[in-house]
Order: structure tokens, then C-alpha cells, then sequence
């Protein structure tokens, strides 16, 4: 399809982004400061530097604020934003075995290794909407109560680290571990297909829209073909240390921190070939805080590798779950396509006319 | 001290006599993490107070982006999570290279960090107020730690299953 461009309406066009200015800059309430949003609005923040690509917590909450509070169109200010900027370098690979848990809960064990922490979480809390007073009226349910007699110190995270190990241990879970370390499939630099490594589907999922990732698994995952029940071995939240080489030294040295939250998942093989013993394992990482991304990401990742083909799952997962490249088209659709149309028009015509019916 | 720097920093700092309690790593760390207002009034006061030569800029701040390998646990390869926002700056203090690269797009607390971590290195005098700064950020990281901890610990479940 062709496109064809339009003059005129420059003053409408003006007026018009006047209006936007009006409604971002005009009204009568409080300018919203940026801490306010990183602070307040936190999971906000989170999603659209997952999927914008770029972890920038107060680039984002900019983009929070322009977008008037559009996610999708924030991801997209991000990620544009993003692509003027140079890359510096790469970080030294993180190993999320290192990663402080700021909470940590094992669905599929009551005592795993290390213990499970809610960490702050409304899971076993009642979600009905807050009719309570304005304001800081209920900071008196803030004070967190004190908890067991646990170690001072943080508890090393290689306590609690190896969930898939009981599994492993007990023979259920094949060994998939890739001793070749081959370089990561860059998205950004190549178009990610159907057949391109595994790395390049976990970064599109890492930076996948919420929204479409969440419903793809929904309605792979409770397909009939997939019968077996899902169930997470643990889902993390914590900092992952950004980690570069230092350029005098030559030794490793930590520059900065981000947030993440990991999930990983397992479903029974349900067929008898070729190997209906044991388990299959999916992983899920995403910046900032965002579980249902993780566990929807690791779900996925364990549908692709069991069967990447049927409904072109892989293809799905590679292409389709980009917020700002569906929301971009999405968009496109609104601007002149006066040419197209009567194109499309009077082919529509001519094929009717060439079947016998009036032109 | 462990992981010290070789080389002529390292002798000149010898020959001075006085003791490297960080090393260049740690130190990098704790100005990256350090806020905007602890390090650029520090580097303001050191040159205002002829403590330092007057740096050269080799590396002006420039901000970009690093990316975040991550090494997954499956098959354990890297793939790449995403991009990270830092700033980046290179500095020279009478012949000591500094360096700082830190979270953000803070230009001036990105020149700051390169210019306390090449004074540490060139100057003993002055490695003393810098070593002080980046105890007060490690304590202060330490306490914030902890405190969450405490925080997080309140929330240490034990189910019970019905049977």
C-alpha cells in the first residue's frame, strides 16, 4: 500500500496541539513533580522502561507526565528518546543468583531454601477500591511490624537461589545448559524472526507490552493442547547490579542498580514421547516491577520451546508483542489515507464491475 | 587492601606514605553512588581551594546508554535485558586519569565523580575528604539496606497446609 502526502491545515494542526498543552500545562491542580511519579506511581514508571527499552526512572516518569498518563504512548516517547542516544558499552553478564530479594515467593514449595518473603505485596489482601479519607490520613497503617528473629544482615541470596535444584536433583527437569556462551541476539540492531536464538525472544519479551504479552499467554497457555498445569517455582523481585569494566584497572566495577523481577515456571510434559517423565522450565525477567510481565514471559518462553510452530507461537512471541511498533500503526491509521481509500475504492468497483454487478 | 592499582599511581601513593583504604573499584562504586549534592559541592571546595591542579577534561560527560547482559539460568546464555541510562566522563589530574561513570543523565555529578576519583589517586591530601565522602555514602547505603531488610523480614511467611 502507498502513501501520499497532504498539505495544508497548518493552522488547525497548531491550534490543535495548543489544546494538548492546555490539558498538559492548564488546570487548576498542582503541577506534577517527577518524585511524585517515580514515588507514587511507581509500577507506571516500571512498565514503560520495560518497554521502552531504556531503564531511566526519571526519563520515564517525563514520559509519564507528556503522555498525560498514556503508558503506551510514554513507551513510545522512551523509546524514541532512546534511539538518539549512544551506546556506551555493554555490562559485565549479571547473574540473578546474586540479586536481592526484596521479596520472594515460591508457589510450587511451602518451605523452599532461604524462605519465602512477601516483601510488599497486596496478593492475600482484599482488592476493593480505597473510599477512605484524602490524603495522608492512612499513614498510621504504615509502620511495618517487626518480623522474626532473622539475621541482621541480609540472608546471601545463594540461600534461596536454585529453585529448579529439587527438581534437577530428583532427575525431573533436562539438562539444557548451553556450554558454548554464544553472544546474545541483539533486537535493537537486527529484526528478531522465527529461528533467531532464544536470547533475542527473551529481550522482545523483556520489552513486550504488557497488555499483549499477558493475553498471549492467557490464551496459549489455558489452550486445550496445553492441558498440564503451569505452576511457578518462585517469582523475585530485587536489584540487579549494573556492572561494567573499569577502563583503568581492568576489574570489574558496579555503576549502578536496577530493579527487576524474575520468574521462572514449570509444566509437567504432558505427552508420553519424547520424554513425558519430567518437567519443561520457562524464565522470565523484566525491568522494574512488574509480575505479571515475568510470569507471563516465562510461561511463553516455556510454550515456545515446547512447541514453537503450532498457531506460530515463536512468531507471535518475535513480532507481534512490540508496544510501540502496534501502538505506531495503530496510530498511523488516523492520519489522511484519501489516496489509498479512493484506490481501494475503485478497485473494489472495478472487481464488482468485471463480476456482472453495477459499477 | 586487596585489588590495588599498579603503576605509577600506585608508586607515587606509596612513596607518599600514606595508606589506599579503598580501592580504585570500591571507590568508583561509592561516588557512582553517591547523590548529586555530596559530590559536586566536595569538588567545587577542591578546586576552589587550590587543593587539586586544575583538571583536564579528556572524556567530557557524555550521557548514553549501557546495555544490561544478563545470564539466564536455563540454558544459562546471555541474552540482553535492556538498556540502561549512565553518564560518562574522563578527566586528568596532573597526569592521574579519573573516571566516573553513574546512573542518569547528571552531567556535572558525572565531572565531579571523574574529578574526586583522579584527585583521590593523585593527590594523598585530598584522598582523605574524598575517603571520608564515600564512607558516609557506604554508611548510608548500609542503613538503607537495613532498614529495608528489617522491613522485608516482617514479611517472612511459613504456610500451613490443611490437610
Amino acid at each position: 500500500m502507498g502513501y501520499s502526502g497532504v498539505r495544508g491545515g497548518q493552522e488547525a494542526i497548531e491550534a490543535a496541539e495548543r489544546l494538548v498543552e492546555r490539558a498538559r500545562f492548564g488546570g487548576h491542580s498542582r503541577w506534577l513533580e517527577l518524585d511524585q511519579i517515580t514515588e507514587r506511581l511507581g509500577p507506571a514508571v516500571d512498565r514503560v522502561m520495560g518497554e521502552g527499552g531504556l531503564w531511566a526512572p526519571h526519563l520515564a516518569a517525563r514520559a509519564v507526565r507528556q503522555s498525560q498518563g498514556d503508558l503506551l504512548e510514554a513507551a513510545q516517547l522512551l523509546r524514541a528518546h532512546r534511539s538518539t542516544l549512544p551506546r556506551l558499552g555493554y555490562s559485565l553478564p549479571a547473574d540473578t543468583a546474586e540479586l536481592p530479594a526484596v521479596r520472594r515467593v515460591a508457589p510450587a514449595h511451602r518451605n523452599p531454601p532461604g524462605g519465602q518473603l512477601l516483601g510488599r505485596s497486596a496478593d492475600f489482601t482484599p482488592r476493593l477500591l480505597d473510599l477512605g479519607p484524602e490524603g495522608p490520613a492512612g499513614a498510621h497503617t504504615c509502620e511495618v511490624p517487626n518480623g522474626p528473629d532473622l539475621p541482621h544482615d541480609r540472608l546471601p541470596e545463594s540461600a534461596g537461589s536454585d529453585p529448579e535444584a529439587v527438581l534437577r536433583d530428583a532427575g525431573l527437569l533436562p539438562d539444557r545448559r548451553n556450554t558454548d556462551d554464544p553472544e546474545p541476539y541483539d533486537i535493537t540492531r537486527a529484526p528478531a524472526r522465527p529461528g533467531t536464538p532464544r536470547s533475542a525472544r527473551l529481550s522482545a519479551m523483556a520489552r513486550a507490552e504488557t497488555g499483549s504479552l499477558t493475553h498471549l499467554w492467557y490464551t496459549c497457555g489455558r489452550s486445550p493442547r496445553h492441558q498440564s498445569p503451569e505452576i511457578p517455582l518462585e517469582l523475585r523481585r530485587g536489584r540487579l547490579p549494573l556492572r561494567v569494566t573499569h577502563p583503568h584497572t581492568g576489574r570489574p566495577v558496579t555503576v549502578a542498580a536496577v530493579q527487576v523481577t524474575e520468574a521462572r515456571t514449570v509444566r509437567p510434559i504432558a505427552r508420553p514421547r519424547p520424554d513425558g517423565t519430567r518437567f519443561d522450565l520457562g524464565y522470565g525477567l523484566c525491568f522494574g516491577e512488574n509480575e505479571p510481565k515475568a510470569l507471563a514471559m516465562a510461561g511463553l518462553d516455556l510454550l515456545v520451546h515446547r512447541d514453537p510452530h503450532t498457531d506460530r507461537l515463536e512468531q507471535k512471541v518475535l513480532i507481534a508483542l512490540d508496544g510501540p511498533e502496534a501502538s505506531g500503526f495503530l496510530e498511523h491509521l488516523k492520519l489522511p489515507h484519501y489516496v489509498d481509500f479512493r484506490s481501494t475504492m475503485e478497485r473494489v468497483q472495478a472487481v464488482r464491475a468485471a463480476a456482472g454487478g453495477r459499477a | 587492601m586487596t585489588g590495588r592499582e599498579t603503576g605509577p599511581v600506585h608508586n607515587r601513593l606509596e612513596g607518599a606514605g600514606v595508606p589506599d583504604t579503598l580501592t580504585r573499584e570500591r571507590r568508583c562504586e561509592l561516588l557512582a553512588a553517591a547523590e548529586h549534592d555530596e559530590i559536586v559541592p566536595l569538588a567545587e571546595r577542591l578546586l576552589a581551594d587550590g587543593a587539586t591542579p586544575p583538571p583536564t577534561v579528556v572524556k567530557a560527560p557524555e550521557v548514553g546508554m549501557v546495555v544490561l547482559q544478563v545470564r539466564e539460568p536455563v540454558e544459562e546464555t546471555r541474552f540482553y535485558l535492556g538498556e540502561v541510562l549512565v553518564t560518562e566522563c574522563s578527566v586528568e589530574v596532573d597526569g592521574v586519569p579519573g573516571w566516573c561513570m553513574r546512573a542518569d543523565d547528571d552531567r556535572v555529578a558525572a565531572l565531579a565523580g571523574a574529578l574526586l576519583d583522579a584527585v583521590a589517586a593523585a593527590s594523598p591530601a585530598a584522598r582523605a575528604e574524598v575517603d571520608a565522602l564515600c564512607a558516609a555514602v557506604a554508611e548510608r547505603r548500609a542503613a538503607e539496606d537495613a532498614a529495608e531488610w528489617a522491613d522485608i523480614t516482617a514479611t517472612t511467611v511459613a504456610f500451613e497446609e490443611l490437610t
